[in-house]
């Protein structure tokens, strides 16, 4: 267990001595309230963590979801202003988010592009059509958007509740579906995969709808957590989606991560800038360490696996 | 596909962006206010030069199959390095100028010893120093210093003109020709191009993988200084968040010049083209009277769209070959 | 491939010198001020496109040159890259245009740009943020970054009372204006208000939904913390959203730069005490207007009052059109903007 999955056990190693750091010097980090505010506020980011990671598993990678879930965001911020019941509005957001992504599912599995640079094409695309057709001006939300018209507190909970949900399905599906050991046959070897009568292009097709579904689940999670919505919400999401992946040991070869890495990673990364606050580290050391603890935590995976002569 | 070598030649991707570099020339000619003047030209080549500089060495990096994110933050950190080292350091400029050239070597060759030594893929790698190197950057000026009133000599190479083209237009041609010689006359470009198509093939012919692959990855930081120089001199002002977001516009460039993300097809040819075809989409865009106020979302939005048909307009006619031989072949997911 | 390589060369050359041998004919050089009866071209840059704040300047803008029977460009930079607004200026001076209106983002690089254009005989306004004044005829300033420094720390001063710990809330630590804001706010505190004490200072990439998450973690580091002071505009809504949330309504006051209708529901339900701001809309109709009458001769050196067309007359002190003094948006009074 330990062996095997090395890498998720010592980025829990680093979340855990980081903890354990902040309750000696900060204990007022773990005060209930703040800290399930933030938790709430870092839930999208888990979604869309999930679903980068099945990406990466896939042996692809999707750089748009940052730009899809501004689209996301907008269109249900601007279905519910134009009164459209809440429900039918946040159905149409994950809709929107699984065209986006189905529209990246035929460019990648259907002719074959690679998924870099489809994505990258699409998150230019996207968030340049948005800065035309909004100008980057908020959206105001009718009252019964925020929290779902649950008190806040329940609101937090609920969205907390959904990513955690999100989190052990996917995890269930990866490990034990067809569909999800699929997944994972594909990113190893997509040949032996489709020998194996697993149909590839499919299963990319697939990941790529449901990524862009996560997305605009992951937009909604957002909106409800503010009364405006911000088109230019989502900037960089794509990278700290992706970091957290690779730091909680998905690969990005394919083939190899598993969920309660991504989670750890996740974990990780989110609590990294709160916790600088807290200890009171000037902001211009931000993105160094974030570039060391990301650095860090595949080095010492590299050094382990060159000790063992792989 | 068995086609003559003619039709091939014009199916190639360099004369297909060629046909669209010289459509953008003709619309723009035409449709745009004061395009084809000799100054705005010189304002085409001036802007594109440091992503210019950037695609041209991560052209050999995506050859040999691996990928670099961290230009961009290279050249930010390599600015406010040159104007510590010109400023607080006491330096000449010039001298200031090779230092940073070193300093730019040493932070591609971090990415080197992580991606070689460690066997650590080139992505995440370079997505930690993307991080790490702005971040020193920050840290070094505390994100607010700034450093300006360089001195005339140096300025000149960003803003002034040598026998009546750009000064640093110089200093892109050489690095250009240097560039195409090293990947498509050495047998460096055709270890790169081995090792993108197949790096355990190439490991097993006998190439040094790890050291090629570490002499992309340094070349990359080096010439990253040297965007850096450049764009200083151009801007007149070097800061912690000089060169944000060229890695992806470079990337962009290099893959739209037909280079394949996973290795082993490539040109530098075609990644000029490449650059040239954003470069004029963007100047042009801004002198048609209709897009004149949306240029910025336009061209970037165009650049997306020419970036797919690029791709899809060779892999469609592929995709009907397929059809027709009637066989679902291997697929090549990368 | 060495053929291929050259030919692509031929081609190219062949190409820029046939395009520069039609370049003169396509259209008149730049010259110093619009002959009469040709159609004014005026360039209008924000310091961003995708921003609230220069939206609103937009409108005046396009409003101006409606009544002007003038050409507005409005473009400005997209990508947070800080040498944009030099490249789009210097093709603007070969576009030809008359008069440039600028939102400067960074004071010192943008210099090396407007002098180059202001060689050529092109007239340039600055608003909103000035760029060195040598560079520039005129600037529309609806306040110095003294006076937003001093506007800013002197209502925190009074909200808390005169002592206690306060925040920052930045865009990001590189935007060149925020420093200089910055500067003064620190310099008026150690000048008028020594008992306000600055404990923190965070970016939050002018993102509403990063500056709600910075709020938050704000709010739970300095539990004695009074008030937090915003100097972007969508950090405004997003801190007092976070403020609101932390059930700290009233005991932490929420004060920044920002628009009116960002804000108005923050304002009304008292979580947001004051928000600073100028009129927008007329910063934008104002500096078009004088872009305008500079570009015509009309507006010349050393002028003591301009008319700004429906708006009327304005105060010119040195180089400086006076917009007016920075406005205060309180509940009482929000209601009667809506930009």
């Amino acid at each position: 267990m330990l062996k095997r999955h090395f890498r998720e056990f010592s980025v829990l190693g680093v979340l855990l001595s980081v903890l354990a750091l902040l309750g000696v010097f900060a204990p007022d980090f773990f005060a209930p309230q703040p800290l399930l505010s933030r938790l709430t506020a870092a839930a999208p980011k888990l979604v869309v963590a999930c679903g980068i990671a099945m990406v990466m598993i896939s042996r692809q990678i999707d750089i748009s979801v940052g730009s899809l879930f501004a689209v996301c965001s907008v269109v249900c911020g601007l279905l519910a202003a134009a009164k459209m019941p809440v429900p039918l509005a946040i159905a149409s957001a994950i809709a929107a988010g699984a065209i986006g992504g189905a529209l990246n599912g035929v460019l990648v599995a259907g002719l074959r592009l690679p998924s870099i640079v489809v994505t990258l094409a699409t998150m230019v695309t996207l968030r340049e059509g948005l800065r035309l057709a909004r100008q980057g001006v908020f959206i105001d939300l009718p009252d019964g958007l925020q929290w779902i018209g649950l008190p806040m507190i329940g609101g937090q909970y609920l969205v907390c509740g959904i990513a955690l949900t999100v989190l052990a399905a996917m995890a269930a599906v990866m490990r034990h579906l067809a569909i999800g050991r699929a997944v994972y046959a594909v990113g190893s070897d997509a040949e032996a995969a489709r020998l194996a009568g697993i149909r590839p292009r499919l299963i990319t097709f697939v990941v790529f709808v449901l990524m862009g579904a996560l997305t605009g689940l992951a937009a909604v999670m957002n909106v409800v957590q503010s009364p405006q919505v911000d088109p230019n919400t989502g900037r960089m999401l794509e990278l700290e989606a992706i970091a957290a992946a690779v730091v909680g040991g998905v690969a990005v070869s394919g083939g190899r991560g598993n969920l309660g890495g991504v989670l750890v990673g996740f974990l990780l990364l989110a609590c990294i800038t709160p916790a600088l606050t807290y200890i009171g580290v000037k902001p211009y050391w931000d993105k160094a360490i974030q570039g060391a603890v990301i650095l860090l935590a595949v080095v010492a995976d590299g050094l382990r696996n060159r000790k063992n002569g792989r | 596909m068995n086609l003559p070598p003619k039709t091939r030649m014009l199916l190639r991707h360099e004369t297909v962006l060629l046909a669209v570099l010289v459509a953008e020339f003709l619309f723009f000619g035409v449709a745009g206010r004061n395009f084809g003047t000799p100054d705005n030209l010189a304002n085409i080549v001036r802007h594109s030069v440091e992503i210019g500089l950037l695609a041209l060495v991560m052209m050999p990096v995506v050859l040999a199959g691996g990928i670099d994110l961290s230009v961009g933050s290279t050249l930010g950190l390599c600015a406010v390095l040159f104007g510590k080292l010109w400023r607080d350091g006491g330096l000449h400029w010039e001298v200031a100028a090779v230092a940073t050239l070193g300093i730019g070597a040493t932070a591609g060759g971090v990415n080197a010893l992580l991606i070689t030594t460690l066997r650590l893929p080139p992505l995440i790698v370079t997505l930690g120093t993307y991080s790490l190197f702005r971040g020193l950057a920050e840290a070094i000026t505390h994100g607010t210093d700034a450093f300006t009133r360089f001195p005339p000599t140096f300025l000149f190479l960003g803003t002034g003109r040598i026998a009546g083209i750009p000064a640093q237009a110089w200093i892109f041609v050489s690095v250009a020709v240097a560039m195409w010689l090293l990947v498509h006359r050495t047998t460096f470009g055709r270890s790169w191009r081995a090792i993108g198509f197949a790096p355990e093939g190439a490991r097993y012919a006998g190439l040094p993988v790890g050291r090629r692959l570490a002499f992309a990855h340094v070349l990359a930081g080096t010439v990253a200084a040297l965007a850096a120089i450049t764009y200083t001199a151009r801007f007149g002002t070097a800061k912690a968040d000089a060169g944000t977001g060229y890695e992806l516009a470079a990337i962009t460039a290099v893959v739209l010049g037909g280079t394949s993300i996973f290795g082993g097809i490539g040109s530098v040819h075609g990644t000029l083209l490449g650059v040239a075809a954003i470069a004029v989409l963007g100047n042009g865009l801004s002198r048609v009277p209709a897009t004149m106020s949306n240029a910025g979302e336009l061209s970037g939005l165009l650049t997306g769209v020419l970036l797919v048909l690029a791709l899809a307009g060779g892999a469609v006619p592929k995709w009907f070959v397929d059809r027709r031989s009637r066989k679902d072949p291997a697929p090549v997911l990368p | 491939m060495f053929r291929s390589f050259a030919l692509f060369l031929c081609v190219g050359l062949a190409l820029l010198t046939g395009c520069s041998r039609s370049g003169p004919d396509t259209g008149a050089a730049p010259s110093g001020g619009a002959p009469a009866g040709k159609r004014l071209t005026i360039a209008f840059m924000p310091k961003s496109k995708g921003n609230g704040y220069f939206v609103s300047c937009k409108q005046g803008a396009d409003q101006a040159a409606k009544d002007l029977g003038a050409e507005l460009i409005f473009d400005g930079p997209v990508s947070p890259d800080p040498a944009k607004q030099n490249e789009i200026i210097e093709n603007w001076i070969t576009l030809g245009v008359d008069v440039i209106a600028v939102a400067c983002e960074n004071k010192d690089g943008i210099s090396t740009a407007l002098k180059r254009a202001k060689d050529k005989g092109i007239k340039i306004v600055t608003f909103d943020s000035d760029a060195e004044p040598a560079t520039r005829d005129f600037f529309v300033n609806q306040a110095t970054p003294e006076g937003i420094g001093n506007a800013l720390m002197d209502e925190a001063a009074r909200l808390c009372g005169g002592t206690g710990e306060f925040a920052i809330i930045t865009a990001s630590l590189t935007a060149q204006n925020m420093i200089e804001w910055q500067k003064f706010i620190e310099a008026r505190r150690m000048a008028k208000h020594p008992g306000m004490k600055m404990v923190a200072l965070r970016p939050c990439d002018d993102l509403k939904d990063k500056a709600q998450a910075e709020a938050t973690t704000l709010l739970g580091a300095y539990p004695h913390l009074k008030l937090l002071m915003n100097i972007c505009s969508p950090a405004v809504p997003g801190a007092a959203e976070a403020v609101k949330q932390a059930g700290k309504a009233g005991k932490v006051k929420v004060i920044g730069l920002g628009l009116p209708n960002e804000n108005r529901r923050y304002l009304k339900d008292g979580t947001t005490d004051t928000v600073i701001l100028w009129k927008t809309v007329d910063l934008g109709y104002l500096t078009v207007q004088a872009a305008a009458a500079l570009a015509k001769g009309e507006l010349k050196a050393g002028a003591t009052s301009f008319k700004g067309g429906k708006l009327g007359e304005f105060r010119i002190v040195g180089d400086n059109i006076l917009l007016g003094e920075p406005f205060k948006f309180t509940k009482e009074n929000i209601d009667q903007f809506d930009f």
